[in-house]
Order: C-alpha cells, then structure tokens, then sequence
C-alpha cells in the first residue's frame, strides 16, 4: 500500500539527495531541487502571508461578517456592495457577508490596504515609484521598533553586564572572568576606533583587541561547523529512516538510480565536451 | 623524511570531494552503530533546565518556535525536550511562530509531546497560536495586546472561546518566555522587544552559528541560560532525563569534530611544508 507518507517520503529522499549532488558538480539533479525550492517557497510564503494576515487582519477588520441584510445605509451597501465582488471572484477567502474573525469594522485600515497595494505597483515600471511609500513606512516603522531594542538590551544591557563584580557572594574565577571581559570589550573597541592613528600604547590596546577579535571569530567558526555537522546529521537520520522496509528502501533505491543517472550524464557531457573543443 | 614530506603535500591537495566522502563515512557511522560517549551539561543548559524547574506549578509558559524545517536538527530536539519538561511540571503552554514553517515545527512537536506522551487537552493545557507576519511588530503586539494580533489560533478557533486564553492579555500575563531560534526574528528581537523591557523571564535554545551572538545576553544575565546546537539539546535530554534526537546525534556530532579537527591540523601541515618548500626554490 503506497500511503501519502511514503511518497513523501520518496520525494523527501530524492530532494535531498539532489541537493547532495551539488558536492559532486552542477548537474540537473541539483538545478531542479533549487528551482522547486524556490518555487515552492515563495509559494508557501505568499499563501500563509494571505490566510493568517491579509484574510483575517486586513479584510476581517474592512469587511467584518455581518448577517445578510445587516450592512445598513447608502454607504455600507456599497461598501458591501464593492466585497461582493470579491465574494464573486474567489468566495473560500471572501465568503458570504464578510470575514468572521471576531473583528468589528475599522476603516483606518483602509491605509495599510492602500500601502500594501502601491508596493505591489512596483512590478510597473512607470507606477514603481509608489512603492516607495510602502517602503519607507516599513523602513520607518523597524528603524523606530529596533532603535529602542538595541539601546536598551544590546548597549545599556551590555554595559550593565560588564561590570565587574567584587564584594558579596564571588568567586576568584568570577572576577578573572569579569576582567578578560572588560579588558576585551575596551581593546575591541578601541581597535574599532579610526580618529586617532593606531601607534604606541594605543595601537598595543588594539593589537590586543584584534587577538579577542579573533577568539571569537574562532569561536564562531567552530559554532558555524557543529552547525552544519548537525543539519547534515538531520538528513542523515531521515535517509537511513526512509532507507527501511517501511518506506520501500527510497533511499537505497534512489541513491542507486541517482548515481547511475549522473555517471552517464557526466560520460555524455564529457564527450559533447570533447566534440565542441 | 622527504617522502613523507611528499605525501603530506600530496595529500594536502586532494580533491575536496574525497573530504565530502570522509565526512559522510564518520558521520553515518555512529548513527548506524551508536558509540554511546557521555554527554555531560554545560552551565548555561543547567540553568535553563534550573529555570523552568524554578517555576510554580500551572504557571503560563511562551514558547516561541521560529525555527523551521533547514533547522530542525538543531531545533527541534530542544523544543521537543523543552515541551515534555513544561508538560511533566504541569505548565501551561502558548506557542506562537514568527516564522512561517514554525508552525508546522511547531504542530508536530505538540502533537508528538502534548497530544501522544502527555494525552493534554488543546485549549486548556497547550494552544497553538501560530504563526503572524511582522517580525518585531509581532513580538511588539504581543507585549501590548496579545488579543489584536491573535484573533484566531492556528486552527481557526476564536480566541475568546480558548479556556487557557482567559485573562490573558499581554506578555504580563505569562511566568516564562522561551525562545526556539533559528536566526532572525528570534532570540535577539524577543530579548530586545520582550525581556528586556518587562522582565519577564527569558530562556532560549539557538542554532550553533546564533550562540555567539547571544551568548552575550546570557552572559550579562538579560537570558537565563541558553541550549546551543545539537549538543545543547542533547544536554537538556540529559537532564530531564529522555534520551531523544539530540543525544542519538551526539556521537556522530563529536566524531566528526575529532576528523575535522584533524583535517585543519593536517591542511596546516601541509601548508606549511609547501610554503617552506617555495621558499627554498627562489
């Protein structure tokens, strides 16, 4: 019995395995897991954007559900009267009488819809400068959220965290600790620090800035590896999951034919090589 | 000597695809053949695990999973962990997503702990908030009014008919906030946009490549203690004691340390030989 999860499980296989080849050359196998990736993502990102935004945040709060015959008055029939288009068009994301989320009626939001649409106008050449509205509302709006964020806990927060701490309840390894730390937050900065030339005492501070630099840029190598070590052991286990009986051997079986595959495909491009030269 | 020499240089410029296939070899093999090598916690695994046994029982947990299925083996494994902890103390827990593919992470994870460990009731113990657009607007609105940004949770139920969602209102409202992060938005923006300025108490559990930009926060005291990598969650399994993913990963994580490490002593090796050779030829 071929369940859903089988073939999932094939597809999984292939796709990684695809990706895998790339470590061999740039062969078709890879180009046609990267153009599905991006596909499929972009795919993805759009539809979830649209059902948990878009539907219930935006068009819930413009068009509210209201019980048939309730929009009351000469505006709120043409207000209703413009969603019944929608309604016409694509009824499972505007259904009948308005989007029940719980929402009431907000027209403010009238103007991210307006935002929203002068980003989209950025695919018209002679309409693209409108996105610039969009832009700069999204710009202004991080700017100011992030400004206060990283004054607050990456600054101050730092700062507070440097001192060192020398009465109470301390440990000779705490204040060691305590001093490496400020002594190398100083001398990096100090290394970062252009307005005066780095000679003397000065350019010492900075050397010693530079070996704490490269501490930690060590450091994040290693972290950067065990990463990848540990995505690659991810794949690992789900290949040997889907190389049991239970899944047919997909793995196994697609890794034979994969190979075979690619072995005749390089022999081919070899010879087509040679013709061409 | 000379010969050998030679053959360090030799093999100091082999084709990088035999390094792939030494790779593979050392990675596959304890994942076939378990080595069992001993895993012992790191000071700041312990004090997460240490924060949430801290915790009174019932209190309301956030638990952030933004994260998704590229990150998973680092991930997933200390959500997991992080789950079957809270659930074993009787915590409540909220999870929300900042990343799309979160939720699915997200789901799994409570239908593998909450639902087939735990047999928990969705609405009453755990709830699925989901995912939302926004990045730091999100965590932003869910500091401020958790009831505009979410109306309906991940399974389309309305808010106000959520049991465990009555009397809560904003970020205030829970005990503990734990961040599974993948990168941005994640741990930093949650920090900046949530601990910091509440206090509420924050731990989190990152990517390998994240830990050195958050360890600082964890140093400074702004996050009580961090699970880093696959080992962070193989260390957490540890100490609640549920051996799971991220220990079984652990042996084949510490071999191909030990032959990676070797490959950088030996390509220096070889550098230097052939460098010292150069020199003597002009």
């Amino acid at each position: 019995m071929i369940s859903a999860e089988i073939v999932g499980a094939w597809i999984a296989v292939f796709l990684t395995l695809s990706i895998f080849s790339y470590l061999y050359k740039d062969n078709p196998f890879y180009k046609t897991a990267e153009h599905i990736f991006v596909g499929v993502s972009a795919g993805y990102w759009a539809s979830i954007y649209f059902w948990t935004q878009i539907q219930p945040n935006l068009f819930g709060r413009l068009w509210p559900y209201l019980p048939e015959g309730q929009a009351s008055g000469f505006f709120g029939k043409i207000w209703y009267g413009i969603y019944n288009i929608f309604n016409f068009i694509y009824e499972p994301a505007f259904p009948d009488g308005g989007v029940a989320t719980g929402h009431g009626m907000n027209l403010v939001y009238i103007i991210p819809l307006i935002i929203g649409i002068m980003m989209l106008l950025s695919v018209f050449s002679k309409l693209g400068w409108f996105a610039r509205w969009g832009i700069a509302y999204v710009v202004g709006m991080a700017a100011g959220l992030r400004a206060y964020g990283f004054l607050n806990s990456n600054v101050i927060g730092q700062v507070k965290g440097s001192v060192i701490q020398l009465t109470g309840d301390v440990s000779t390894g705490a204040i060691i600790n305590g001093i490496i730390l400020v002594v190398g937050t100083i001398a990096g900065l100090m290394y970062f620090y252009f307005s005066k030339e780095h000679k003397g005492w000065f350019g010492s501070i900075g050397r010693i800035g530079i070996y704490f630099l490269m501490i930690s840029f060590g450091a994040s190598f290693g972290f950067a590896v065990m990463g990848r070590i540990s995505l690659l052991i991810g794949r690992f286990t789900d290949l040997k999951t889907y190389g049991g009986a239970d899944y047919h051997h997909a793995s196994l079986w697609l890794l034979a034919i994969m190979v075979i595959i690619l072995g005749i495909w390089t022999f081919t491009s070899k010879d087509k090589d040679e013709a061409t030269t | 000597m000379k010969k050998l020499a030679d053959l360090i240089i030799k093999l100091g410029s082999i084709d990088r695809r035999w390094i792939f296939i030494i790779i593979a070899i050392v990675v596959m093999y304890p994942l076939f053949k378990p080595l069992g090598l001993p895993i012992r916690e790191t000071e700041a695994s312990q004090r997460v695990f240490d924060m949430v046994e801290s915790l009174p029982e019932n209190s309301k947990v956030l638990l952030s999973c933004d994260y998704g299925p590229s990150t998973k083996p680092e991930i997933h494994p200390m959500a997991v962990g992080v789950l079957r902890h809270l659930f074993e103390n009787g915590h409540q827990v909220y999870v929300t997503c900042l990343w799309p593919d979160g939720q699915f992470m997200a789901r799994e994870a409570l239908d593998q702990v909450a639902e087939d460990e735990y047999n928990l009731t969705y609405g009453e113990d755990y709830v699925l908030l989901g995912f939302r657009p926004g990045n730091e607007a999100v965590i932003k609105g869910i500091v401020s009014d958790i009831r505009k940004m979410y109306t309906i949770d991940s399974r389309s139920i309305p808010i106000t008919d959520i049991p465990m969602m009555e009397g809560i209102v904003n970020i205030y409202d829970f005990d503990f906030l734990f961040s599974a992060s993948a990168g941005y938005p994640g741990t930093v923006e949650w920090v900046q946009l949530a601990a910091d300025p509440t206090g509420v108490p924050m731990s989190t559990g990152v990517t390998s490549i994240q830990v050195n930009e958050v360890m600082p926060f964890v140093d400074a005291g702004q996050v009580n203690g961090i699970l880093a990598g696959m080992p962070g969650a193989a260390e957490y399994e540890a100490l609640i004691g549920k051996a799971g993913i991220g220990t079984s990963g652990m042996d084949a994580q510490s071999i191909a340390h030990i032959v990676i490490v070797a490959f950088i002593i030996f390509g220096n090796i070889a550098f230097y030989l052939e460098r010292q050779r150069s020199k003597k030829k002009f």
